[in-house]
Parts: structure tokens; sequence; C-alpha cells
């Protein structure tokens, strides 16, 4: 019984989200950090992990536990500047993808959370 | 390894953001100083950044902020009138600072709405990482 719960759909895709909202944290920090450096441009998950994991999980590799996905940082090419330094960081922008990817990693530690306390139930039964 | 994603770069940017603000206020109270041991009325100072290349954590690394230098702003000040000053010149008129208070007022801001910014992201991080903890706790 132990399986299911965590070769379960959603447990392995909230854990494969939560990392890339851990890297999205990392990169949402470096983009403000550099607001203001000249020619520098934007930092963002890149794009071909959702796909690649919706096509993983499609082909049942990420419940077997054989999925190879990670989330890489990749310079986010459809930023267009605005600026006459070339800078492609738009502080409010950044604002608000940091409280967005907040709220999203509370969301998915809530998931994990939640299934890891289904199976404690599971294992102990109801405590009166 | 890290438990609050991301704190490396934006320490660097708090410091550097910090190093603006030093030099701003430098520039303020030196905006009447006209006499320094280099001699001639004091430069104004400008801080400008530089990317520092961190760890690769996946594709493309990360760029912290430093700050590059510290150069003197050679424009010229503006001359008063002003016979009774001790470094008048012989017309009587003095040469004093290239301190512009208005831009430098403009920097401060600039510079503590970035800091401000900065420690948002560090907040957001510790509450991530607190989450992080609590999984699978009651």
């Amino acid at each position: 019984m132990i399986a299911p719960i965590f070769q379960s759909d959603n447990y392995q895709l909230a854990r494969k989200l939560l990392d890339a909202a851990v890297l999205r944290q990392d990169a949402i920090a470096s983009n403000i950090a550099n607001a203001e450096t000249p020619g520098y441009r934007r930092l963002d998950v890149s794009a071909d992990f959702s796909t690649r994991l919706k096509e993983q999980l499609v082909s049942g590799a990420l419940k077997r536990g054989t999925a190879d996905i990670r989330p890489t940082l990749a310079e986010d090419a459809t930023a267009r500047s605005v600026r006459p330094d070339g800078n492609t960081v738009a502080i409010e922008r950044e604002l608000m993808a940091l409280n967005r990817n907040a709220v999203e990693h509370e969301f998915l530690t809530e998931i994990v959370s939640g299934n890891i306390k289904q199976l404690k139930l599971a294992i102990t039964g109801r405590q009166f | 390894m890290n438990f609050i994603s991301g704190v490396e770069v934006t320490s660097s940017a708090l410091m550097a953001q910090k190093m603006r603000l030093d030099i701003v206020a430098q520039n303020i109270a030196n905006a009447q100083t006209t006499r320094t041991p280099e001699g001639g009325p004091y430069q104004r100072k400008v801080v400008n950044f530089e990317t520092e290349l961190l760890q690769k954590s996946g594709g493309a690394a990360l760029s912290a902020v430093r700050v590059g230098g510290i150069t003197n702003d050679t424009s010229e000040g503006q001359k008063v009138f002003n016979p009774q000053h001790p470094d008048a010149g012989p017309d009587g008129l003095v040469q004093m600072p290239n301190v512009n208070l208005a831009f430098e007022m403009v920097d401060l801001i600039t510079a503590s709405r970035a800091y401000e910014a900065n420690l948002s992201v560090m907040k957001s991080g510790r509450h991530l990482a607190q989450q992080t903890l609590r999984i699978g706790k009651q």
C-alpha cells in the first residue's frame, strides 16, 4: 500500500514542480538583484520543462519513477527591453512573479504534506 | 547547500545598493566642500555595478552583483560669486563642487527602493524554506 501514494501522479508532479518553484525563486532573486545592471537579460525556468513534464506524465514514466527530468534556468527570450541599457528586467513584473511563486510553493508543499499525512494516518490509524 | 534559495545573489545586491547609499550620503555631505586633499573642489562620486557569475544551478549561471568601481564625475561645477570666501579666485568666483542635490535625491530613492525589493526577495525565500521544513508535520 505504500507504493501507490509515492507513485501517484499528483505526488510526483508536485515534487517536480516544487523543484521548479525553488529554482524560479533563484531566478527571480537574480533578476531583482540585477535590475540595474546594463545589458542583463532576465532568467526564468526554461520553457521546455513544462512540455517535457507533460510528455513524461502522459507516457507514464513519472508514475514508474523512471522519469529523468530536472528544471533548468535559461534566459527569457520573450522578454523585451524598453530601456536604453538593454536590460530586460521590469521590477514590478518580478515582484508579481515573486509573490505568485510563493503562493505556488505553498500550494505544492501542502500537496506533498497532505500525501505524507495520509500515509501516516494509514499506518497509525486515527488516535482517539 | 542553501536552505534559502537565491540568498547569495540577494545579499550581493543588498551590499551593492548599500554602497550606493553610502556614496550618495558622501556626495550630499560634500555638496559645499571647496577644498579636498587632491586640491580643488569635491568631485561627485558615481558607483557602477557589474555582474559576477555564480555557480551553475542548472542551465544559465546566476549572476550576483558587485560594485565595479567608484569613479569621479569630472564635469565642472558651478562658479559662485563670493569674494569673501577663502577659496575665491582673484575675480571673486568660487568653484563649487559638481554635486546636484536633485540628482542625488533621485539616486537615493532609487537605491533605497532597490534595497527594499531585494529585502522582500529575502523574506519570501525565508518563507519558502520554512514551508519546506514543515512538510509532513501536523
